[in-house]
């Protein structure tokens, strides 16, 4: 990498960039707009616009400015008449093809080829000829794109986004000359991740939402600032309505850390918020078992004679990590100061020493890492969970740097990913043997390079080889691996929910931080996490054994393990579900179900009918993400401001003033708050969240350590009998945080719920793509169409998790680390 | 695309490229050479077969005129150079020529399956011009009487 | 002196031959035999303004009979009222001009100030202020006119040139009273002639 400067003169202005800047950029340091179509940051240039032409002095011909590096002592002219009468050529050449369809064109009112024209444009044009015709329809590409092609101005973004950051390619520039056609395989329907980047990238409306289709124009619309909450990337979007319907989300290039990128879930999963399914007035169960709406005031005396009823010890609650900063503080102030109980849970699926162990490892206490630092490191290791799907667009950002830098990428983890593609090396571990693989690692690099360090004696008793039979992974890959991490300069460690689930690796994670900073001595490490404000959560202290600031707790409650065994011992006289599924999620369905029938008064606030909502005795509405203002932390510990885009509908409210009102109810001195009053209390019991100011910042908290972490350094396979699968379970693209199935747009494109398994798996059973199979463990069945995925190999399944009818907790055994399933293909009778 | 076709290209080509889609181009070639054109299927297995995504197969094939994508063409093809020099020597009275030999429009087949027509832009040799392209053979310096020859012997 | 009595005597004859009053009764004769100027609105007679006037709104078809609003709420932005409510929607059964079409589009009169700023600002011609000056009604929602109204073809056609008084009958229909014209029965060609 080159660091040198170079000064160069742009209208007679002297500007000095760094080597390599392109002219294009230097002249928007200097102040100077140049137009164009085909640029776009992050994209490999192309230079095929010929918008960007400027002079330079003492080369006869204009250049691209968009693909031209600057040199020392250029001088360049951006605003010459040559260039400016250029420009309007090129804009009448452009035009002479262009259908002029705006009345009708989606993007009319926000389109770059109508902005460029009115400013540079010719006001006349002198093409007489018949124009270019792709077809006189427009055609539907995938359930969410809708392509004209007479409108492309031919600039390959989307074709350049498809492939160099989306990673899919599946668009291409088919044709040649004014015959090209930027379209998918003989304009076929595109089986691709619907992400929409194309649509997000394109100058004019050639490609367009479907969803959005005719909907409203940009001048119609209202919009807010708010974060994503389909995962914990936490990515900015902005939220449009027309009237009290949303319409469409996009990603503001200008705002945010995540620009133009977004993901299926993000830009079409906003349609939950007009859900009809949704949870309109409290509703309250009666002896047969229907529910009947109550009153607010009615439905919050209930809950308040339950708390009283129940005591301190017997009450619980466990709220969703989708929440945000606020309503989280709330509640774990509500439970701690009213209901007088540290039995809280911020997950259903892992245990409160798992996580401790996750925050110290992971470096979550100790303030924020950005994903773009973590992705620029020389050497980036994932390890574990399927990046590509439950963060994609993490996986976004990597593969772009990846591309562009050219660092070594190396991905550890049991299914294969998307992102695979773009990894030097990638290997499979067996599930839930992170820990055996880092400890490999450790060896291999004590192997390479005597350390001397605390903790690292009991290393030195292990071998590679012993280890690599329990992760499954080739020694030498690991050797590989280690001989790496010793050259680079940083090394980035992106840590995925695996680690939680399955409390594995955490020990073994910091040892190797810890060591690699000793050698390398610039380790960022980046948690991935699934839910949109988990580490919000903890920072929050919506945990048994922490407070507000990872102080620990003068008294520590039951963790979601122990408040389901307390409810199933009958010792649970109070249940708080806030916009958590525990029946969905927790890992033993069954067990689950018995123990929240035991539970003396069940309060469920959710904004749909989960699967626990049936079971409550209180079922409470719930506003969602867009209706409420409030501050998310992300996985980076990015915190950021979101706003409501409107008024939650009816008797709908949000989680901060019914708890505010419930804790009223119970204590005078409890304050009825807005999210503002809440948001200072934070600011000073928080560490880090003081120093938050405006729209978006990192939190630079820093805390005590809140584990011990010694490394057992003694593992195993997890348990698994021939020809069965190891079942795992997470987010799936279209389907994640529990909400995406009540969207039209993400139900469509996912289609229902499936198995997913490798193609060696699928060739044994002889199954291919769609084919029907029966998963089948523990006395339970469920047919599903199979799925199968490039590089997952033989004996790992993937169920997306907390799919209602589909529920993959039902396959789960608590007491296994992970279950497995028979899978056999399921012939309909008569075959 | 039968077996022998994908060992030639795995066996023959590929060696000769430093990057599996470099060999993208020789394998349609010897593709297209079984049944005269490209379909959807042999596309994608082109694809599988160099890693590569179908549309980009499609994009290459749709680039050159010397691919005929989903198109299915007669026996002979014949291919005639539209470009300025042999326009000049009399190349678009020669396609209106075989236009009235053939009986069929540019573009089209004829009923028997024998020959299709089509325009296209310069074969790259212009000094003898007018040329036209039948299948891989060149036939140069064109009158009228020599393209009745031409035809009289494929017929 | 003198010329003050012949005043005097003048003044008697005016009296007694009842010059001033005859003078007010020619005028009335000579209104009574003249052509008369007053329209007989409603009743028998109607203005038919000319063709630039600025009435009610209407949307077109073309000659085949599909809607030649897109919907493209260019009238919605020009209004400086805010009036007109334009919504879209896709349907290529052929319904419109294109596959956009106007779900809602409707104009509340009683906003409205008649500028003619959504007729400039239509790219497709679809919007035109009609000749329909007859905007009274009992209450407000009444003065505002959805699609299905606006596209019914014009009492007076585009292409006929107004400026003129027809015979026309006063109707009491379901929506109200209304005065019909018959534009082949021209009363007055030339009103204006007359003033």
């Amino acid at each position: 990498m080159t660091t040198g400067l170079v000064t160069l003169k742009i209208n007679g202005r002297e500007v000095t960039v760094r080597e390599g800047t392109l002219i294009l950029d230097a002249a928007k340091e200097a102040g100077f707009d140049i137009p164009t179509f085909c640029y776009q940051a992050n994209l490999s240039g192309l230079g095929s616009c010929r918008m960007c032409l400027v002079e330079i002095e003492g080369q006869r011909k204009l250049q691209p400015s968009c693909i031209t590096p600057v040199m020392p002592d250029m001088n360049v002219f951006t605003e010459t008449d040559t260039v400016k009468m250029t420009r309007s050529a090129m804009l009448e050449f452009l035009l002479s093809n262009h259908p002029l369809d705006c009345p009708v064109c989606d993007k009319g009112g926000e389109c770059e080829l109508q902005d460029l024209v009115y400013k540079h444009g010719p006001r006349k044009g002198r093409f007489a000829e018949d124009k270019v015709r792709h077809h006189d329809k427009d055609y539907i590409l995938s359930p969410v794109i809708v392509k004209n092609a007479n409108r492309c101005v031919q600039c390959m973004r989307c074709v350049r986004v498809c492939k160099e950051v989306v990673g899919r390619g599946v668009l291409g520039a088919v044709g040649r000359g004014v015959h090209q056609e930027e379209t998918s395989f003989l304009r076929t329907r595109l089986d691709c991740d619907h992400c929409g980047m194309c649509i997000e990238v394109c100058p004019v409306g050639s490609f367009m939402r479907l969803p959005y289709r005719y909907r409203a124009r940009p001048w119609d619309l209202v919009s807010a600032r708010s974060v994503c909450g389909y995962c914990a990337t936490g990515c900015r979007l902005t939220l449009e309505r027309r009237g009290d319907t949303v319409v469409r989300a996009i990603a503001n290039p200008e705002d945010g850390f995540n620009r133009k990128l977004l993901c299926a879930r993000g830009r079409f999963g906003y349609d939950v918020m007009n859900s009809e399914e949704r949870i309109k007035t409290p509703l309250v169960k009666e002896r047969d078992g229907s529910f009947r709406p109550v009153s607010w005031d009615r439905a919050l005396e209930l809950m308040k004679e339950a708390i009283l009823r129940a005591g301190p010890e017997r009450a619980a609650g466990v709220a969703s990590a989708t929440l945000t900063n606020e309503e989280l503080y709330l509640f774990q102030k509500f439970m701690r100061k009213v209901v007088g109980t540290a039995n809280m849970d911020s997950t259903s699926r892992w245990s409160a020493e798992s996580s401790l162990k996750f925050m110290e490892a992971a470096g979550i206490r100790g303030g924020g890492t950005s994903v773009y630092q973590c992705a620029e490191s020389d050497v980036v290791v994932v390890l574990g969970g399927q990046l590509s799907e439950e963060n994609p667009v993490t996986d976004y950002i990597l593969r772009y740097i990846n591309g562009a830098r050219r660092n070594t990428l190396v991905i550890a983890s049991p299914r294969g990913m998307k992102l695979d593609s773009s990894a030097q090396l990638s290997v499979r571990t067996v599930p839930a043997t992170t820990g055996a693989f880092i400890a490999a690692l450790l060896k291999a690099l004590v192997e390479k390079k005597e350390v001397s360090m605390e903790g690292m004696e009991a290393v030195k008793g292990l071998t590679v080889e012993e280890l690599s039979g329990v992760c499954g992974v080739n020694a030498d890959d690991i050797r590989w691996i280690a001989a790496r991490l010793l050259t680079a300069g940083s090394v980035g460690v992106l840590a995925g929910t695996d680690m939680l689930r399955y409390d594995d690796g955490a020990e073994e994670l910091a040892l190797l931080v810890r060591l690699l900073e000793n050698t390398v001595r610039d380790v960022r490490v980046l948690p991935l996490l699934d839910r949109a404000n988990q580490r919000g959560a903890w920072d929050m202290g919506v945990h048994p054994y922490l407070e507000p600031g990872y102080r620990p707790a003068q008294r520590r409650g039951h963790d979601v393990h122990g408040i389901v065994e307390l409810a199933d011992s009958g010792g649970l006289g109070f249940l708080y579900l806030l916009g958590e599924d525990v029946l969905g999620l927790y890992p033993d369905r069954a067990g689950v179900e018995r123990a929240l029938s035991r539970v003396g008064f069940l309060v469920v606030q959710d904004s749909f009918m989960t699967g626990s909502a049936p079971m409550a005795n209180l079922v409470l509405p719930m506003a969602m993400y867009g209706e409420k203002h409030g501050t998310m932390t992300n996985q980076e510990g990015r915190v950021q401001r979101m706003e409501a885009v409107r008024r939650p509908e009816g008797e709908v409210r949000t989680p901060l003033e019914t708890i505010g009102r419930a804790g009223n109810l119970i204590e005078k001195d409890f304050p009825v708050v807005r999210p503002g009053d809440v948001w200072k209390e934070i600011q000073k019991q928080v560490p880090g969240y003081g120093e938050v100011r405006g729209m978006e910042a990192f939190k630079g908290a820093s805390a005590d350590q809140v584990a011990e972490l010694k490394p057992s350094f003694s593992y195993a396979v997890p348990e698994r009998a021939e020809g069965e699968f190891w079942l795992l379970t997470g987010n799936h693209l279209f389907h994640g945080a529990r909400l995406s199935q009540h969207s039209g747009i993400l139900r469509e494109l996912l289609g229902g719920c499936v198995v997913e398994i490798g193609s060696t798996a699928a060739q044994r059973l002889g199954v291919g793509e769609g084919d029907m199979v029966e998963v089948e463990a523990r006395g339970y069945r469920e047919r599903l169409p199979v799925r199968i995925r490039e590089g997952t190999p033989d004996g790992v399944a993937f169920m997306p998790e907390n799919f209602d009818g589909k529920d993959a907790n039902r396959f789960f055994d608590k007491d296994r680390v992970v279950s497995t399933v028979r899978i056999r293909p399921y012939k309909k009778q008569g075959e | 695309m039968d077996e022998k076709t994908r060992r030639e290209i795995e066996g023959k080509i590929l060696p000769k490229y430093r990057t599996r889609r470099s060999a993208c181009m020789a394998s349609m070639q010897l593709v297209q050479r079984q049944k005269g054109y490209l379909t959807k299927e042999d596309m994608e297995e082109i694809a599988r077969l160099l890693d590569m995504e179908p549309v980009e197969v499609e994009a290459v094939g749709k680039f050159y005129t010397m691919y005929n994508v989903e198109r299915p063409v007669g026996r002979y093809h014949i291919q005639v150079c539209e470009n300025l020099s042999c326009s000049l020597m009399g190349g678009e009275h020669i396609l209106k020529h075989i236009e009235r030999l053939l009986g069929i429009k540019t573009g089209q087949t004829t009923g028997d399956k024998r020959f299709t027509l089509s325009v296209v832009q310069c074969l790259g040799s212009c000094g003898t011009a007018p040329v036209i392209q039948v299948n891989d053979d060149y036939y140069e310096n064109l009158t009228d009487k020599k393209v009745e020859e031409i035809l009289e012997r494929l017929k | 002196m003198k010329e003050k009595k012949r005043e005097g005597v003048l003044d008697i004859l005016k009296k007694v031959l009842f010059v001033d009053i005859l003078k007010g009764l020619s005028v009335t004769l000579k209104y009574n035999v003249s052509r008369s100027v007053t329209v007989r609105y409603p009743d028998e007679e109607k203005w038919i303004p000319y063709q630039r006037f600025r009435g009610a709104h209407t949307l077109n078809r073309d000659e085949e009979g599909r809607e030649l609003c897109v919907a493209c709420e260019l009238c919605v932005k020009a209004c400086p009222t805010g009036c007109i409510t334009v919504v879209p929607q896709e349907d290529d059964t052929g319904r419109g001009i294109a596959d956009r079409v106007p779900k809602i589009w409707k104009v509340d009169l009683v906003r409205c100030l008649f500028c003619g700023y959504c007729e400039d600002a239509c790219p497709t011609t679809a919007v035109r202020l009609g000749r329909d000056y007859e905007l009274a009604c009992f209450n407000r929602t009444d003065a505002v006119r959805d699609r299905e109204r606006l596209l019914r073809p014009q009492e007076v056609p585009e292409g006929f040139e107004g400026g003129m008084v027809v015979s026309a009958r006063f109707e009491r229909t379901k929506e109200g009273i209304r005065v019909k014209p018959d534009i082949w029965k021209p009363r007055d060609k030339d009103w204006w002639k007359k003033v």
